[in-house]
This record gives C-alpha cells, structure tokens and sequence, in this order.
C-alpha cells in the first residue's frame, strides 16, 4: 500500500506547524501571563487567559506563517481577551485584588513597618490607575512592560504611535492629580 | 524675600509607574508553559462539529448539490404554502369617484328646474275682471304723515 504524497506533505505541514505553536509557547508565554495578570491582577485567570490565547492560535495555526511580529500579535490577543474578561467579571470587587496585589509586591530590604507603608501606597497608586479613563490607562499598563517600545505598543492598541505619547501624556498629568487629590484627602 | 509657594506639591512622575512595573515583573508561576503545552495536546486540532467528511471525491460534491438543492426546495416550498393560505382581504372593486367639473366649464349647480308646459287649448270666454289689489297703497297710507313733514330740508 503507497502513502498519497499529499497525505506527506499534510503531514508534514501539521507537524511543523505543531512545533511552531510549541517554540511560540516556550518563548512567549511568560511575557503573556504577566501582560494578562497586570489587568486581571488574578493568577488563575491571567492562566486562562493565556491557555485561550494560545488555542485561538491553534485554531488559526494556517495563518502563522502571514504573522510579521509573532510577539505583539500574541500580546494583542491576550490583551482583548482580558479586556473582554475583565468587561464581564464584575463580581469581584477591585478593592481586594488592589490590597492583595499591593502585599505581593516585592519589598525586600525593608522594615515590616515600611513593608506596610510601601504597600499601602502600592495600593493607593492602584487605585488611581482603576480610575484612569479606559484608553489612558491601556497605554500606561502597557508602557510598564520595558520590552515593549511605544511602536509596539501602538500596534498592540491599533493606535498610532503619536497617539500613543499623547495618551501616554495625560495619563501621567491624570495620575500626579489623583494622587496629589488622595494625599489631601489623607 | 518670600520664596513662591507651589500650588501643587511636586510629585515625581515616574513614582506611580514604578509601581506598574512591578507589577509588570511579577514572574510567571512555574510550570506555566507546560500545563499550556497540555492543554493544547488535549484541544481537538479542528472543529469537528461542522467538518464535512473529507473522503469521498465524487460522491461527495453530488450529495453537496443534492443536499442543496433540497434545501431550496423545502424553503421555496414553505414559503409557496404560507402564500398559498393567506389570501390577501377583497377590497372594493371599483371606486367612484366625485366627478370633478373643469375650471372653467359650466356648472349646473345653480339651475332650476321649470317643468315643460303644454300648449293650452284657447279659453272661450274671458275670465272675469278681478278687483285690483291696493296692499301697496294701503301699506304706505299706513306710515305716518307727521314723519315725513319732521324731516330736515337738505341744503
């Protein structure tokens, strides 16, 4: 009995295609987590979202090939899916994620009682940012991630890399006021 | 000489980011990439709910058609029966109008209409002198005469 040289070269195709998926998954799925935790600010979840991410490129795994920049395609898909989670999950009040984040936030070399102080204010800071207008604070959760440039930010956003700046701008004057605002609430 | 109070206490722009940051660099928790690889393994490679059998060459586009050819035939012959039974209501058939004269044509809205006398055969004798009827005098002789003298004399 013959192979059918096309059932070869499907084959073949499928395997290189599965080894792809696997390189894409070595190399980028810790850079995804982190992009999906610092939205979601839950470990569980932002895992999730990452497994979906990655099975939407599974299923669109032909297109691979047509895909310039493996890493900010990657990084916009996460990035709607989260988007889209966190629009839906409203079940969960944000003032535990904030005070449950600020904790785990590295502190080394400090007192317990600037622990304490230095997690306060990590809360404080993330509260501000909850209260950013939606695309203000897109661009300033993203432009924490130092290996992101802003170009790659704006093709993550599907923005224009001035738009990006600029947003970037009025997120900063918008933080410095909500937390002058905070301090003199305190 | 009296230093100039800032409005605002100066806040260092960057602080609120190093706290993004942070956060950005939280590692991710081991064995990430391995539960993923697993789960990928375990996720069907194709949807297979709506795959159409890929075996079958000429057999397969001839029940292609035939499945799409019934498929015409069940929508055209459902929308035939729900036509077929709603019958649209019977109107009037005719409507008249208000006949509508032209403006400037004649109109017999105003007209009388006198019946057609015959020709009477000729009388014989005269008929006999009736006493005249003086209503009109009697009813001016009625008006007052002193009325008539009061009135002023025109220039």
């Amino acid at each position: 009995m013959e192979i059918a040289p096309g059932a070869v070269r499907d084959q073949t195709r499928q395997h290189d295609q599965q080894a792809a998926l696997a390189a894409l998954v070595d190399e980028y799925a810790s850079t995804l987590y982190r992009v999906a935790f610092s939205v979601l600010r839950n470990a569980t979840d932002a895992e999730d979202a990452v497994q979906e991410a990655f099975l939407r490129v599974l299923r669109h795994r032909d297109t691979l090939g047509e895909v310039r920049d493996h890493r900010v395609w990657l990084i916009r898909i996460v990035w709607n899916i989260v988007l889209d989670r966190k629009r839906r999950a409203k079940t969960r009040p944000e003032t535990d994620d904030i005070a449950d984040l600020a904790r785990v936030l590295p502190a080394r070399g400090l007192s317990a009682e600037d622990r304490a102080a230095a997690a306060q204010h990590h809360a404080r800071v993330l509260a501000c940012v909850e209260q950013l207008p939606g695309k203000e604070r897109e661009v300033m959760l993203l432009s924490a991630f130092e290996e992101l440039s802003s170009v790659e930010i704006a093709g993550v956003l599907g923005i224009t890399e001035s738009s990006v700046r600029s947003r970037l701008f009025r997120a900063r004057n918008l933080m410095a006021d909500l937390l002058n605002h905070a301090r003199g609430v305190k | 000489m009296n230093q100039p109070t800032p409005i605002r206490p100066i806040i260092d722009r960057s602080e609120p980011e190093e706290t993004l940051r942070m956060v950005a660099a939280l590692p991710a928790p081991a064995g990430l990439e391995e539960r993923i690889h697993a789960a990928l393994e375990a996720a069907p490679a194709s949807p297979k709910i709506l795959a159409w059998p890929a075996q079958g060459g000429a057999l397969r586009s001839w029940m292609r058609g035939a499945a799409a050819a019934a498929i015409v035939g069940v929508v055209a012959g459902g929308g035939w029966a729900i036509y077929s039974r709603v019958q649209p209501a019977a109107g009037p058939k005719m409507v008249e109008l208000p006949r509508v004269t032209g403006s400037g044509g004649f109109s017999s809205a105003g007209a009388m209409r006198t019946p057609q006398t015959l020709s009477a055969p000729a009388v014989a004798q005269p008929a006999a002198p009736q006493a005249p009827v003086e209503a009109p005098q009697s009813i001016q002789a009625k008006k007052p005469a002193h009325r008539r003298a009061a009135r002023p004399a025109q220039p």
